[in-house]
């Protein structure tokens, strides 16, 4: 977005002004420094995405040297009629709108409250980013012997409640084994949804929310005709965050259950991972990737649609 | 006919060549700025603890005698599969580094279908004295891959205060483990790995052994079904529905089990030899009552699943004989000796078993009696598909999802899918 704005100013000054040989200059030192960027993004993602593109137009096997060529669009042939990876897409959905969901509303009801005066507000702002500082695998393991029926505490505190789960072997039973994989996410990324909401709660003049009162607006209409329409640029893009790095849950499942019991956790970044890491059949696994990125593409734009105002808004 | 892909990759080899060598020179190492003809060698392994300092020994002890030979130890992540990962990315690259490499006892098919790793024939390696079945488990298509560098095989773990002699069979298993359970109900029968990874396929195969049966025939073709492998699953499956084991195992490896069995509360455990020297070590609550032994048999011969590490060196390394010399000096029987003193890695190979060491270290001795039936998995490159797909039969039993007829059906048609090139 700012490399986009940044190109277009200079353009749409020059045509106001002619003879602006200055404005050239300035121009060609715009592109020089935003040059640096592009390379950059060029080596780290470009590049990938083309090999990858490339790589999943072939046979290719490393335990199989000396055979790779080219197929065309055999993988990805392979791949819409593999019913595990439509089993591992579905997963994947029902994770991303439960997790998601759940991170939203938390996270809008942290940033909130965190948004009001009160004593040692910096310091709760502050504590509440741990999470999110803490590696995805070490708060997946942790989440893992929480739920460990003989060194954790959720058994310990069940049972000293007396309610139900108490003895419960969360990993050993296809739906029940989602609950501390959806915990563990939560914990680690309502934070960043949180701060992403509270950063927009902050752009918002508190003297609209004085004329509502005074008009008479109670805190649930002031809420959800001034917050949440003011608040869209914010969500939006800790929506589209979200939901990406939901689609691409690896690190948690992988730690948590390795996509058991069966394969009843397995989603579709465990699936691209098999294909490269265990089959070792780099083409197949490239045919996945570039799939993954076709579905997370179609994502963004569907959200970009979805929420944004008619007017446009700024990021 | 030049492959495209191959080219690319090439370049991306050049690339990070270029990168190491550019991170090398940075470590500023004194014997490269001297400009003699001393060779740096980059050994990549896994070990911690008691483990890396063997190796640390090892390695400076090799320095000495070849003063030429600089070596530098890479460690890998002790997360076998992280570790794998590693050696994958850096081996399909076509990087020259690392020269030699710890491999899994497991990994030498896959790495040698690869190409990624060199036959060691050319060397002329004495293999009379090492356990013929860790030598198996390092050949592909007929050449020699892996040098075994220790000894790994699951048995079973009982209490010899509870049990008076080793059950022979896994319903006599069974009964002794209730008979002792009768008697403290807060004892667990037997303690095992039921978790969805490579250590459950191994408690299996001890099982499957054990009961006849196997994961591949003679041709191997997939026999994932036979009737002796229903029997067997459904007999592990029993003793988690029965109560024998804890629903937990369901989730246990290694870990687990060995918390359970050394704190006094099971019975009988399946475990590696790790386990030993820490059950009879000073403040231990079951010092004097462990017995080892392979698994039961019922209609089948003892088996004990192989494990352990191999050597295995880089076939694009720019200096082969040298890091043969590597291989060779730390597969010697005397650094053996010293690795299991330190670390209690159990030699590999027969004549590393000195008496000064089994003075030190009597548990050997028992030790020895279960590697007589060390058992290697299915040595074939498609190995981790085929041990993917019965994790998955496995965890799907445990589970209840699938009884195990059901989930063993499921596993033998993935898995003959994968044999024949079309899955997985």
């Amino acid at each position: 977005m700012a490399a986009k704005l940044a190109t277009k100013s200079p353009d749409q000054l020059t045509q106001r002004r002619p003879g602006a040989s200055y404005l050239a200059r300035r121009r060609r030192v715009g592109y020089l420094l935003v040059m640096p960027a592009i390379i950059a993004l060029a080596l780290v993602a470009i590049y990938p995405l083309i090999y990858n593109l490339v790589l999943s137009s072939r046979f290719d096997v490393a335990t199989e040297p000396g055979t790779q060529h080219f197929v065309g669009l055999q993988n990805y042939h392979s791949l819409m009629t593999d019913p595990a990876f439509w089993g591992d897409l579905l997963h994947t959905g029902i994770f991303v709108v439960i997790s998601v969901t759940l991170e939203f509303v938390a996270g809008m009801i942290l940033a909130l409250v965190v948004n009001r005066k009160f004593r040692a507000r910096g310091l709760v702002r502050a504590s509440i980013l741990i999470p999110w500082a803490i590696p995805t695998a070490v708060s997946a393991l942790l989440w893992k012997m929480f739920f460990d029926i003989r060194s954790g505490f959720v058994d310990f505190a069940l049972k000293s409640l007396h309610l139900p789960g108490a003895q419960a072997v969360w990993f050993n039973s296809p739906i029940l084994a989602w609950v501390p994989i959806i915990l563990s996410d939560m914990w680690k990324n309502t934070p960043f949804i949180a701060l992403l909401l509270l950063a927009g709660l902050q752009t918002i003049p508190q003297e609209i929310y004085e004329s509502a009162k005074i008009d008479g607006a109670s805190a649930w209409q002031s809420f959800w005709s001034l917050t949440l329409p003011l608040l869209r640029p914010a969500i939006l893009v800790a929506l589209i965050f979200r939901t990406l790095s939901a689609m691409l849950v690896f690190d948690t499942i992988f730690v948590m259950t390795g996509g058991g019991p069966g394969r009843s956790t397995e989603v579709i970044a465990y699936y691209n991972w098999y294909k490269y890491m265990v089959s070792l059949n780099f083409g197949y696994g490239a045919a996945v990737a570039v799939v993954i990125t076709i579905l997370a593409l179609l994502l963004a734009a569907i959200y970009v649609r979805i929420l944004r105002q008619r007017e446009g808004f700024v990021t | 006919m030049v492959n495209n892909t191959r080219v690319k990759r090439g370049t991306v080899g050049v690339f990070s060549a270029v990168f190491l060598t550019a991170a090398l020179a940075g470590c500023g190492s004194s014997t490269q700025a001297s400009g003699s003809k001393t060779v740096k060698l980059v050994f990549a392994t896994q070990g911690l603890g008691t483990e890396a300092q063997a190796t640390a020994q090892a390695v400076k002890e090799f320095e000495k005698l070849h003063p030429h030979i600089h070596v530098q130890i890479e460690t890998l992540s002790a997360s076998s599969n992280s570790a794998y990962q590693t050696l994958v990315t850096d081996l399909n690259s076509g990087s020259a580094t690392p020269d030699v490499i710890t491999s899994d006892v497991i990994w030498p098919p896959t790495f040698a279908a690869a190409k990624w790793i060199m036959p060691l024939n050319q060397f002329h390696p004495n293999m009379s004295k090492f356990y013929p079945g860790m030598v198996k488990a390092g050949e592909y298509q007929g050449k020699l891959y892996a040098i075994p560098w220790f000894i790994n095989v699951e048995g079973l773990y009982y209490r010899t205060n509870l049990v008076k002699t080793p059950p022979r069979t896994f319903t006599q298993l069974a009964a002794d483990a209730r008979a002792a359970m009768a008697k403290n109900p807060k004892l667990i029968g037997l303690a095992f790995e039921g978790n969805k990874y490579e250590g459950a396929v191994t408690v299996f195969q001890d099982v499957s052994g054990g009961f006849g049966g196997s994961f591949l025939n003679s041709k191997g073709q997939p026999v994932l079904n036979s009737p002796q492998n229903i029997r067997a699953l459904t007999w592990l499956d029993n003793a988690i529905k029965s109560g024998l084991s804890p629903k937990a195992v369901t989730g246990w490896e290694e870990g687990n089990v060995q918390q359970a069995f050394l704190s006094g509360g099971a019975v009988f455990a399946t475990n590696w030899p790790y386990l030993y020297p820490l059950a009879e070590q000073k403040g231990s609550k079951v010092a004097n009552q462990v017995g080892f032994v392979p698994t039961p048999v019922q209609g089948g011969k003892p088996t004990a699943s192989l494990g352990g590490d191999d050597l295995v060196i880089n076939k694009n390394t720019k200096y082969p004989k040298q890091a043969w010399e590597l291989v060779k000096f730390l597969t010697s029987a005397k650094t053996m000796t010293q690795r299991a003193l330190i670390s209690g890695d159990p030699p590999a190979r027969t004549d590393a078993y000195t008496p000064s060491l089994l003075k030190k270290a009597p548990w050997f001795k028992q030790e020895e009696a279960v590697y007589a039936d060390a058992t290697p998995r299915p040595v074939t490159p498609l190995y981790p598909r085929i041990s993917a797909r019965i994790q998955e039969a496995l965890s799907a039993t445990y589970s209840g999802q699938l009884t195990p007829k059901q989930a063993l059906d499921q596993a033998q048609k993935a898995v003959q899918a994968i044999v024949s090139g079309h899955g997985g």
